[in-house]
């Protein structure tokens, strides 16, 4: 027996075992919000139900508003079959909500973080989280500083501690570095988990499958052969009653700070040496650092006016609840940015997001180089049009390929054709929800999709810098209706390069 | 209730003309990851089906469902089903399933009518149901066709003979086996047993024959001795014992057949634990 316990376990041979999370508790601050009804415990749900959660497991909700711990598990069970993608089924709620706890507490106020502490105490003791500890800040910006001291003050000594924060991280550098250097304080960086949900999206991540996992793209994937990218992050819906947040983020800080800045990376960053968190987040940082300003003229804010969006019409910005009928926030971004390395030098990359466009639709497309001389200009019908791989990211997730064919019958006449991969047509085993991925990422401590502190400084670098050209300018808003594509100012922006926004 | 197609051109055509979108006129897309041949003798044909329907949706794929029937006048006769699902929020793609009937002499040639229907490029899968007749025609053609053939032992009588015919193929096709899958939650349950299992004499195995043919074997083959076996018979496994000891109940629910036959669906290599569990069944 001595022996064996030398030897490695030759019976785990071949099992296909999937890595379970060590025992722990998940403590959700900003628990009677949104966030939490719509995609956190729809995601916890679908987790259970996979048994990807540990068997020692606790949930505590923290909100300021007062209700019991069965009123709180009535409305997560609600939101669970309102939001859930997974049918419901009794027996997995009842283990969820065995348990789920609910504090109510302003957490600066002491008594309430000694009633979370005992309640954290009990679910070790009950449940047998083990100390460890997942803390969720789910809550607006304003509140996330004196969060993270707070629980830095009353981490626990036994176990493990970890915290997601919920973006926007910060509104500027100055404010981002303040933050980092709080956690930094209290905090390694690898217990730190910076979300952007983009992140956890699985045709996101295939992005990267797509570049490093197929010999034909990586050759091709730089100056020689791309003309320029297009990343569009459209929008059809408007605020959604969120004008308290979105008066101050807009569109800058709601999506290009952090959705469209990781994509641009994602697409343009140099294959990682592994797939592990530091080397995949240091080829990214590489690339936020190379991308350099871009001057006043070649950025685009817009805001929407009354239009139009699936034929019924819907009020501008200004007139949205919650509003100032002068409002100079900014729903839609556009700008052509640059990436300085031997990769990319000279190649555009324009980008834009919005709300209240024509569709809700993100894409990444590399539009490649034309052919150098094709010998059927005269015989085609209308300009032959240059290939373009197009990333699906939603909705419709997959991959297509332009590309020209021969229309049928006599002489050559060329039409381009699309080349379709559906994500969905080609694994129907259902896409997790990105949270359930980072969720489930955190607990297991995997920090890969998550962004660290220099990554989201360098975000905030460049949004800086367009913002300082924003406050020497006051633009006549609205500047464009809901349900087209923008102002026409981002037009201009390709047209002046020879080139136009892909036509959807 | 159309006549059976006849040929492969008749099936081609037919599955041509069933992939037009009729309220659009216009083709749908076919998405396939892979060829799904089922061999299927005409008294599992109900069982195949169920399992098959199960499976369509989840793994696109052109499905191609083979019936032998020696007995009959020579013919092939065979139908096609292009069935449509949804895909994001406006698409939809389009999976086929073409049922052959293999009568009289077709039989000996399955291969033959399989090959040109094989979607190029994308692996071969060949389910058999029951025991595969080793050494004859049918079988030998095919298992040169593809890249994975799938069994389940369970379905075989005289075990654990057949596992030495099996062994002798594994150089030439990637095997999986149903039975060996349905142990996967106990091989677990006994791994995590280690190192107290390393010293184990016999075991005993309630479940079927496969099922305590392939955990011995693979007691055997993981920890290179003679382990004895002792098998009392039920429909499923509900109970291992080690030297008398009962082991714990693994957690979890047992997966359905479907799911089972999905998961193999999804593996490409070699199964070298199986192969060396099948090869020492019979020590």
């Amino acid at each position: 027996m001595a022996v064996a316990e030398q030897q490695e376990n030759p019976l785990l041979e071949g099992l296909r075992l999937r890595r379970t999370p060590d025992p722990c508790a998940l403590v959700i601050f900003g628990a009677s919000g949104d966030l939490t009804k719509r995609k956190l415990f729809p995601a916890l749900y679908s987790l259970a139900l996979r048994h990807l959660l540990p068997e020692r497991f606790g949930i505590i909700g923290v909100a300021r508003t007062e209700e019991s711990d069965d009123d709180f598990r009535e409305a997560m069970k609600a939101a669970v079959q309102e939001f859930g993608r997974d049918a419901f089924q009794q027996e997995t709620w009842d283990w969820l909500a065995e348990r789920t706890r609910y504090v109510a507490t302003d957490f600066a106020d002491e008594g309430g973080q000694q009633r979370l502490v005992g309640a954290l105490n009990e679910l070790d003791e009950k449940q047998g989280t083990s100390g460890n500890r997942v803390y969720y800040l789910a809550v607006p910006p304003s509140a996330i500083a004196t969060l993270i001291h707070e629980i830095g003050k009353h981490r626990s000594t036994d176990g493990w501690t970890r915290l997601i924060v919920e973006k926007p991280f910060g509104r500027d550098l100055a404010s981002a570095q303040e933050l980092n250097a709080e956690l930094q304080q209290s905090f390694e960086e690898r217990e730190v988990f910076r979300i952007d949900h983009y992140l956890g999206k699985e045709t996101v991540q295939n992005l990267l499958a797509l570049r490093f996992a197929n010999g034909i793209f990586e050759p091709i994937w730089n100056r020689q052969f791309v003309d320029h990218v297009q990343i569009t992050v459209a929008e059809s819906i408007g605020i959604e009653g969120r004008a308290a947040f979105y008066e101050q983020a807009g569109a800058i800080r709601d999506i290009f700070q952090n959705h469209l800045l990781q994509l641009v990376a994602l697409t343009a960053m140099e294959p990682p040496i592994d797939f592990t968190a530091e080397s995949v987040r240091n080829e990214k940082v590489k690339v936020l650092r190379a991308m350099h300003t871009p001057g006043p003229k070649h950025v685009v804010r817009g805001q929407y006016g009354q239009g139009f969006i699936e034929g019924e019409e819907v009020p501008g910005y200004r007139d949205e609840p919650g509003v100032a009928r002068d409002s100079m926030t900014e729903t839609f971004v556009a700008a052509k940015l640059f990436v300085d390395n031997w990769r990319w030098a000279d190649t555009p990359f324009y980008v834009r997001a919005g709300k209240r466009l024509a569709r809700r639709e993100t894409t990444i497309a590399i539009e490649f180089k034309r052919a150098p001389h094709p010998p059927f200009e005269e015989s085609a019908e209308g300009e032959l049009q240059p290939n373009v791989l197009v990333v699906h990211i939603q909705p419709d997730e997959g991959v297509s390929l332009e590309f020209a064919a021969k229309v049928p019958g006599q002489g050559l006449t060329l039409r381009t054709v699309h080349m379709d991969f559906l994500y969905g047509g080609a694994f129907r085993t259902g896409i997790p929800e990105a949270y359930e991925r980072l969720i489930l990422d955190c607990l297991l401590g995997d920090t890969t999709l998550f962004t660290r502190s220099d990554e989201v400084e360098e975000q905030w670098s460049l949004v800086d810098a367009i913002v300082a050209f924003w406050k020497r300018d006051r633009p006549a808003f609205p500047n464009y209706e809901a349900g087209t594509w923008g102002p026409a100012a981002a037009d201009e922006l390709m047209r002046r390069d020879g080139r136009s926004w892909r036509r959807h | 209730m159309a006549a059976a197609l006849g040929s492969i051109a008749e099936i081609e055509r037919e599955l041509g003309a069933q992939r037009v979108d009729p309220e659009s006129g216009q083709p749908m897309q076919r998405t396939s990851v892979m060829t799904h041949l089922a061999w299927v003798p005409e008294q599992w044909v109900e069982a195949a089906e169920d399992v098959l329907s199960g499976l369509a949706e989840r793994h696109p794929s052109r499905t191609i469902v083979l019936v032998p029937d020696p007995d009959a006048e020579d013919a092939l006769e065979a139908s096609v089903e292009v069935d449509c699902y949804p895909v994001g929020e406006h698409r939809k793609v389009s999976m086929e399933t073409i049922r052959l009937k293999l009568c009289g002499k077709r039989v000996q040639a399955p291969a033959s009518v399989v090959e040109p229907l094989l979607l190029p490029d994308l692996p071969v899968f060949l389910r058999w149901r029951g025991l595969p007749p080793f050494g004859e025609q049918p079988f030998e053609q095919l298992v040169d066709t593809v890249d994975r053939l799938i069994v389940d032992s369970t379905e075989w009588p005289g075990l654990p003979a057949p596992y030495g015919r099996l062994a002798d193929i594994f150089d030439r096709v990637a095997v999986s086996d149903i039975a060996w899958a349905r142990t996967s939650r106990w091989r677990a349950q006994l791994a995590s047993l280690w190192p107290g299992i390393a010293g184990v004499r016999r075991i005993k195995v309630l479940g079927t024959e496969a099922q305590a043919h392939l955990l011995a074997g693979w007691l055997r083959s993981r920890l290179g001795r003679k382990i004895e076996l002792e098998h009392e018979a039920a429909d499923r496994l509900t109970g291992v014992e080690l030297d008398g000891e009962p082991t714990p109940f693994p957690p979890g629910d047992p997966p359905d057949p479907a799911d089972l036959l999905s998961d193999e669906l999804e593996r490409f290599t070699r199964d070298r634990v199986y192969e060396d569990a099948v090869s020492a069944t019979r020590m």
